[in-house]
């Protein structure tokens, strides 16, 4: 560590991190590539005492998120984290979950899904989880992963939302790329982070409750179900009063969505993730040759936050959206959200494009990123959307042609 | 900004040091990046590390397409188009190799753009440790010396990141020794950032539907390293001395990767083109009539067909 508090830290020992800042009470486990440094971290320092959180091995992730959520069902302070396959093993539990109000934090480390199998990320594993109730948060760098945490438990627990959050960040990009991270405080932590006191939640003797109860006849199941929905819209307000907070205790400042070059752009990008600090620079790249490029981030992926994207985009001449992820027979899964939410605004932009890229962890290539800005900058000139495109480069194109090649030599 | 790209097998240590290059260079007040690249985890498979140091924070992510050093652990590697060792290395690329060969007998071998230096790491560490092991600490100083790092930096790296693998007191201690000695051993070149190069915008060619037999991931084959040659991945191969050999079995029930098959006189027969030297077997052999010999570039090495 040096003198300003940094330390050289992978974006799984950054989650670990903020899990043991934010002191868990209790951590179900499960392995599973590229995750499993964040719960070995874990095991470490509760076995060394340096955590006094109760770390507990599971046979599943489907039983990993069924304690998680017993847990905080109780009243514990919960953490655990998964990954691809882990995470839509454990998916029916994440309704329940929310459906309790459990506010726990669970990590997503973003790893494409099988079949084909691979390690590396895109992002249909956590955007399967997107309409289960667990709020979700998506970071850029090591450092937003810890960050994020720490603000995940304050929204997760504030009465006025009490529903569990999804902290995301990409497999291989963030989870085992070490960068300078600062590390907060403890003091000044506990400071940010009130003790879990849930009014809902908790066991005492002589005093039974139970939770997620059978509702019959559709009326009290759409009204819990809607409140639901309430308690996620009140965690935009939260959120920006959490950022607020954070940013006077610690000087960072995390909106829902991140706009980088905004000001004077006639095209947007939009983008979420670790690939958006290469979409940074080439929106500086496509500047310094004069066009007028801007990205925006978008962190927060539930709630929606309807009005910070209608605001970035507002009067832009074309906007592109780069999906890292394919909804087969659809398209991009937050080209449509973006669309959707851009309907009903008046000066909405004339032009949408859709892009497909970095899936199965692909690299997104600098070329492939001018690409995007001069394809869009068309179809904005001709005010005709375009996508969704995959980024699929020729030379990528010969060398899949090739491994066909040899696939097929093997099997003759 | 520089950026160092590390090739190597998995067990050679090229993850770690790419990690110690990391720790020295923000020991000293950069910013900087280190991150790995492997698929399943294996001994002997291709991996790759990158690290990169700035004075200003690192935006760029993953992939060094242009690298400004590399840093191969592994001469073998270099012929194995999946490794992609040449990617991007021009004449003012700065390229280490750890090899028996000079850079002029690496350059008559296989023509490599680039300013070459090689240096003996593996040999250095055998007679240094008395074992062979990891290289992480000698490929993370030899690095360090390349862009411009301190000593103390170093050795003081290679104490964070080898206590961090949970590597005692005294094998730290001598990886420090072994890894500044390199440090010094190794002739330079001093390695320059490189200008960012201008990029055009990627031809994209979207591919057609094909049918499932050609547009789903499968391979119809025994094994599905019949066409990769795995031998490659060795640096000690297992050789049989026959005489010592009681026809137990054993070496054929332990090997992971099904390359040893059975003479009709019970003998083991290793099929060289694909065992990876893992060594399994000489362990495994009662008699110790299995033993490990290191492969020599040019001479007994496996070389790709």
């Amino acid at each position: 560590m040096n003198q300003t508090n940094q330390m050289m830290m992978t974006g799984n020992l950054a989650a670990a991190w903020g899990a043991r800042l934010a002191e868990a009470d209790y951590i179900p486990a499960f392995p599973i590539t590229p995750q499993t440094e964040i719960v070995e971290a874990l095991a470490k320092w509760c076995e060394s005492g340096a955590m006094a959180a109760r770390f507990v091995t599971m046979d599943s992730e489907h039983s990993m998120m069924t304690a998680a959520g017993a847990a905080a069902a109780t009243g514990a302070r919960v953490f655990t984290a998964t990954s691809s396959q882990g995470l839509l093993y454990a998916i029916e539990v994440l309704y329940s979950i929310s459906g309790w109000r459990a506010p726990l934090v669970l990590v997503n480390v973003s790893r494409a899904l099988a079949a084909p199998i691979t390690l590396e990320p895109d992002h249909n594993d956590v955007l399967a989880a997107r309409d289960s109730g667990f709020l979700q948060i998506h970071a850029e760098t090591c450092q937003e992963v810890l960050d994020s945490i720490l603000m995940a438990y304050r929204i997760a627990e504030d009465e006025r939302v009490m529903l569990p959050v999804i902290v995301n960040l990409d497999g291989f990009y963030l989870s085992f790329t070490r960068e300078p991270v600062i590390l907060p405080a403890p003091e000044q932590v506990a400071q940010f982070l009130p003790p879990f006191r849930p009014a809902h939640l908790g066991f005492k003797a002589s005093a039974p409750h139970a939770l997620g109860v059978a509702v019959l006849g559709g009326t009290p199941y759409s009204y819990f179900r809607h409140q639901m929905h309430l308690a996620a819209m009140n965690a935009l307000d939260v959120h920006s009063e959490t950022a607020a907070e954070f940013e006077r205790l610690f000087g960072r400042r995390y909106d829902v969505v991140e706009g980088y070059r905004l000001d004077d752009a006639e095209d947007v990008l939009v983008m979420s993730n670790a690939f958006a600090s290469r979409g940074k620079v080439a929106v500086d790249a496509a500047r310094a040759e004069g066009r007028r490029v801007g990205l925006l981030r978008l962190r927060m992926i539930r709630p929606w936050p309807a009005d910070a994207i209608r605001d970035a985009l507002r009067s832009r001449r074309a906007v592109a959206v780069l999906d890292q992820n394919l909804a087969p027979g659809q398209g991009g899964i937050l080209f449509q959200e973006v669309a959707a939410c851009l309907y009903g605004e008046a000066l909405r932009p004339r032009t949408l494009c859709s892009f497909i890229g970095g899936l199965g962890g692909k690299n997104l290539s600098e070329g492939e990123f001018r690409t995007i800005f001069e394809q869009t900058a068309e179809a904005g000139v001709r005010e005709t959307g375009i996508g969704p495109v995959l980024l699929y480069t020729e030379a990528e194109h010969r060398e899949m042609k090739q491994l066909q090649m040899l696939a097929g030599e093997l099997g003759s | 900004m520089i950026a160092v790209r590390f090739h190597g097998r998995g067990g050679q240590g090229a993850k770690t040091a790419s990690r110690i290059l990391g720790t020295a260079a923000f020991l000293e007040g950069f910013v900087a990046q280190d991150s790995p690249i492997y698929g399943a985890e294996r001994r002997g498979a291709p991996v790759a590390a990158y690290t990169r140091i700035a004075r200003e924070p690192i935006r760029e992510r993953g992939l060094i397409v242009h690298p400004d050093l590399v840093v191969v652990a592994d001469a073998s590697l270099i012929p194995d188009p999946a490794a992609r060792v040449l990617e991007g290395i021009d004449e003012r690329t700065v390229v280490f190799i750890n090899s028996q060969m000079t850079s002029e007998q690496v350059h008559a071998q296989s023509f490599l753009p680039g300013r070459l230096t090689t240096l003996d790491l593996t040999d250095i560490a055998l007679q240094q440790f008395g074992k062979r092991g990891a290289i992480s600490a000698l490929l993370g100083a030899v690095a360090g010396r390349f862009v411009g790092l301190r000593q103390e930096s170093i050795r003081e790296a290679i104490a964070q990141e080898l206590a961090d693998l949970g590597l005692s007191a005294s094998v730290i201690e001598q990886n420090q020794d072994v890894a500044l000695q390199c440090y010094d051993a190794v002739s330079t070149v001093s390695v320059v950032a490189g200008a960012p190069q201008p990029v055009g915008p990627a031809k994209l060619q979207t591919p057609i539907y094909e049918p499932p037999s050609r547009g789903t991931a499968r391979i119809s084959a025994a094994a599905n390293s019949v066409l990769r040659e795995t031998g490659g991945w060795r640096t000690f191969r297992p050789v049989l001395l026959p005489d010592k050999c009681n026809g137990c079995w054993l070496c054929f029930g332990y090997c992971p990767d099904g390359v040893i098959s059975m003479s009709k006189d019970d003998k083991p027969v290793i099929d060289y083109d694909h065992c990876k030297g893992c060594q399994i077997c000489v362990h495994e052999c009662p008699t110790d009539a299995l033993v490990a010999e290191r492969e020599k570039e040019g001479g007994v090495a496996w070389t790709a067909r």
